[in-house]
């Protein structure tokens, strides 16, 4: 899918700021997750049409959290408005509901190890 | 209208018969039971809608309003009655607020199928009708997703057959059709009708390569606390044997034994191959379903 185009300098002046406000964990350089209690699983974000790409597209998110908290997150990562869509799909095929829990799609349509989630602004894949 | 409840309810105790009929076709071949297909269709619920008391404006206390609902659909495609009948006993600034539903307190997903729903919130201990409470403020933003439309629903329900196509068939089979067969689909299912649904959700039933069978079953466990679980689960076992539900739930829960299911009202015998649970006893979404209990 295209997104590997130079990054927009523009976006990248107050990402730690979205990042920290949204607790999501960097992954380590060296693929170290940091030691917590929690279950991380790695999710790779990849934009697709014309949506913007993110500058870091690898992150280790709690696998319980809900999907609709990831799709907040790359919207303050990407300073989309408020009222700007964002659409996330799997496997570039369908939408996951909001409330589904990163663990259940990793597990199901995980591969390598993480799970891809491509992200774009209009709808995609119906 | 107690007797038209009760007759109603009588109606919807037929849907025992299932586990009769689900046990008497295991033996046989897995294939076309359009009779259980339509039985599964036919399961409706008897709902009591009652208007919550601090939405009231008028004197007058508003009937609780009672409605047949098909088991198999969600509550967006089925309260538009029974919103306008609540409508004017409301203040008039929350006419266009979204309306939501509350059973026992808890929030209703409008996303899930009803009958879900009702196995979920009663599967152990049935009340018929099902009284439940309507709002038209408070909206519980960090339990529902917002429902302004029935395309909304629709987009749901699409995704949801697509992302169990992938599981069964690398989506192969959704990707092939044309739109007019998705619309068929969805009409189907938003208009009650049975032949032109399944007239297309047989394709998405059919098995593909030499095997026989799903490459995995879309399947949805939850627990009581509503917490969904989805795992990969392959309808065979490592020696080629069909995989049975009893199976699947020692694999996904070594530690707990005696493991009860329950979908469309009823506990899954143990030994049910997960490929004809699939077949026969998913959601229109092409999903299992099932409760724990």
């Amino acid at each position: 899918m295209g997104d590997e185009k130079p990054s927009d300098d523009s976006q990248q002046n107050s990402l730690s700021n979205a990042t920290e406000n949204l607790k999501i964990e960097e992954q380590k350089e060296n693929g170290d997750a940091a030691k917590t209690d929690k279950v991380k699983i790695d999710i790779l974000l990849k934009a697709t049409g014309n949506a913007p790409i993110m500058k870091k597209k690898k992150w280790a998110v709690d696998a319980e959290k809900p999907i609709g908290w990831i799709m907040e997150f790359v919207k303050k990562y990407l300073k989309l408005e408020p009222d700007e869509k964002l659409f996330l799909y799997v496997n570039q095929t369908f939408a996951p509901s909001p409330d589904q829990i990163v663990r259940n799609l990793y597990e199901c349509f995980g591969t390598d190890g993480k799970l891809v989630l491509h992200y774009c602004k209009t709808q995609a894949w119906g | 209208m107690v007797k038209k409840i009760e007759g109603l309810l009588k109606k919807y105790v037929t849907i025992d018969i299932l586990i009769d009929i689900s046990k008497s076709r295991l033996i046989g071949t897995m294939a076309n039971d359009r009779e259980v297909l339509r039985e599964i269709w036919d399961g409706k619920l008897p709902i009591c809608f009652q208007l919550a008391q601090e939405e009231i404006m008028e004197i007058q206390q508003p009937d609780p309003f009672y409605v047949m609902v098909p088991r198999l659909s969600y509550f967006p495609l089925v309260t538009d009655k029974m919103k306008r009948h609540f409508l004017r006993y409301i203040s008039q600034e929350n006419a266009d607020s979204e309306m939501w539903l509350d059973y026992n307190g808890q929030p209703l997903k409008w996303h899930y199928p009803i009958g879900f729903l009702y196995d979920l919130c009663c599967g152990n201990d049935p009340q018929l009708p099902w009284t439940l409470t309507v709002h038209f403020t408070k909206f519980p933003e960090d339990i529902l997703l917002h429902c302004p439309n029935k395309d909304v629903v629709e987009a749901h329900y699409m995704s949801t057959v697509k992302e169990a196509d992938v599981l069964k068939h690398r989506g192969q089979v959704m990707s092939t059709m044309q739109k007019k067969d998705h619309n068929q689909l969805w009409l189907g299912l938003q208009n009650d009708k049975f032949d032109q649904f399944w007239a297309i959700n047989r394709r998405l039933m059919e098995s593909h390569g030499e095997n026989e069978g799903f490459k995995h079953i879309p399947v949805k466990i939850y627990s009581d606390d509503g917490l969904c679980s989805q795992r990969l689960v392959s309808p065979k076992n490592n020696d080629g044997s069909r995989k049975t539900l009893q199976q699947m739930t020692s694999e996904l829960y070594p530690d707990k034994t005696d493991v009860k299911l329950r979908t469309h009202g009823v506990i899954i015998p143990a030994e049910t191959p997960l490929q004809w649970l699939s077949e026969h006893l998913s959601y229109p979404d092409n999903f299992l379903h099932l409760c724990l209990c």
